[in-house]
């Protein structure tokens, strides 16, 4: 007869991470104790309710979806970020220009700059309206 | 390891992730968007796992633990109620006496402490093996097993509340 229960080491038997002859003073305490055998089979069948359990309702092919859905946008992230760094490239190059050009007067100079930089300035407050409007739209997920 | 097999990899594990996301956080709508959170991390940068510290699922399952415990403290969420786990009722194929089984289980799972609901989704749920599952909480090896099993034996008697 068993005196001493062998307590954790049941998990462990249960789940397959004891050593030898940890398995083996188990089995042993096991035949002869029937509150360990019993807690085992109850632990066993636990386990086994929980292994079945619908704790998440979302299926494989769905986190396959989630995931295209964020390549998309790190795609587009990647690309909107390209063509700004593009514009900032080619607007600095034109100013550049610009400005060694010694065929136009500096009140020529002055027009253009005004006209281009006046358009760039207006094109970066409506881009920075829109993302602002984007982040705290409570509806833009809804479809009309 | 190539992202096309990371990405199938994470797919499977999702569920997984979803649920251990789930018992931290209380909320299964709030757990999916950690966990996409945590997938569109790994994605945005791949390279940051590293095949040779180990397996993939122990590093994820850290990460979204992480992520979890991140957002609990910006927004102080409510404490896990049996409501707020996920209402995933059986189709109409399953019995009644399933539901009752499946819902006793969540409830009594929400009813123990977030660390023992923690270990038993890691292990009983995922599959983990002991060394991972030290990984993923930064515990000692050794203490997986006792912690674990005291986890499950306070489920035991918690759910025959339930039932």
């Amino acid at each position: 007869m068993a005196t001493e229960h062998v307590g954790e080491l049941l998990s462990g038997y249960l789940d397959g991470e004891l050593t030898q002859q940890q398995r083996q003073r188990v089995t042993l305490h096991c035949s002869g104790c029937e509150q360990c055998r019993d807690d085992l089979a109850e632990l066993r069948a636990l386990r086994e309710r929980i292994s079945g359990a619908p704790l998440s309702e979302l299926g494989e092919d769905q986190w396959r979806e989630n995931m295209n859905d964020t390549t998309v946008q790190l795609s587009r992230g990647i690309g909107w970020l390209l063509f700004i760094a593009g514009l900032l490239v080619a607007g600095f190059y034109a100013l550049y220009h610009l400005m060694i050009d010694s065929s136009m007067s500096f009140i020529e100079k002055f027009i253009i700059f005004g006209v281009y930089g006046g358009l760039a300035v207006l094109l970066f407050s409506v881009l920075r309206q829109r993302l602002i409007e984007r982040k705290t739209d409570k509806y833009k997920d809804v479809e009309i | 390891m190539k992202t096309q097999d990371m990405r199938e990899q994470l797919a499977q594990m999702g569920n997984g992730a979803h649920a251990l996301a789930t018992q931290i956080l209380g909320n299964s709508e709030e757990a999916a968007d950690a966990v996409q959170e945590a997938i569109a991390k790994v994605l945005g940068r791949p390279g940051s796992y590293d095949p040779k510290k180990g397996s993939l699922a122990p590093w994820f399952m850290r990460l979204v633990r992480n992520h979890c415990i991140d957002l609990l403290r910006r927004r102080r969420a409510e404490p896990l109620e049996a409501d707020a786990l996920p209402a995933t009722g059986p189709g109409p194929e399953a019995s009644a006496e399933a539901a009752q089984r499946d819902e006793a289980i969540r409830s009594a799972l929400a009813a123990l402490s977030p660390d023992r609901r923690e270990i038993i989704v890691l292990r009983d749920y995922m599959d983990l093996s002991y060394a991972e599952i030290a990984s993923v909480l930064d515990l000692a090896p050794g203490t997986v097993m006792s912690r674990l099993h005291r986890a499950r034996m306070d489920l035991k008697e918690t759910l025959t509340r339930y039932e």
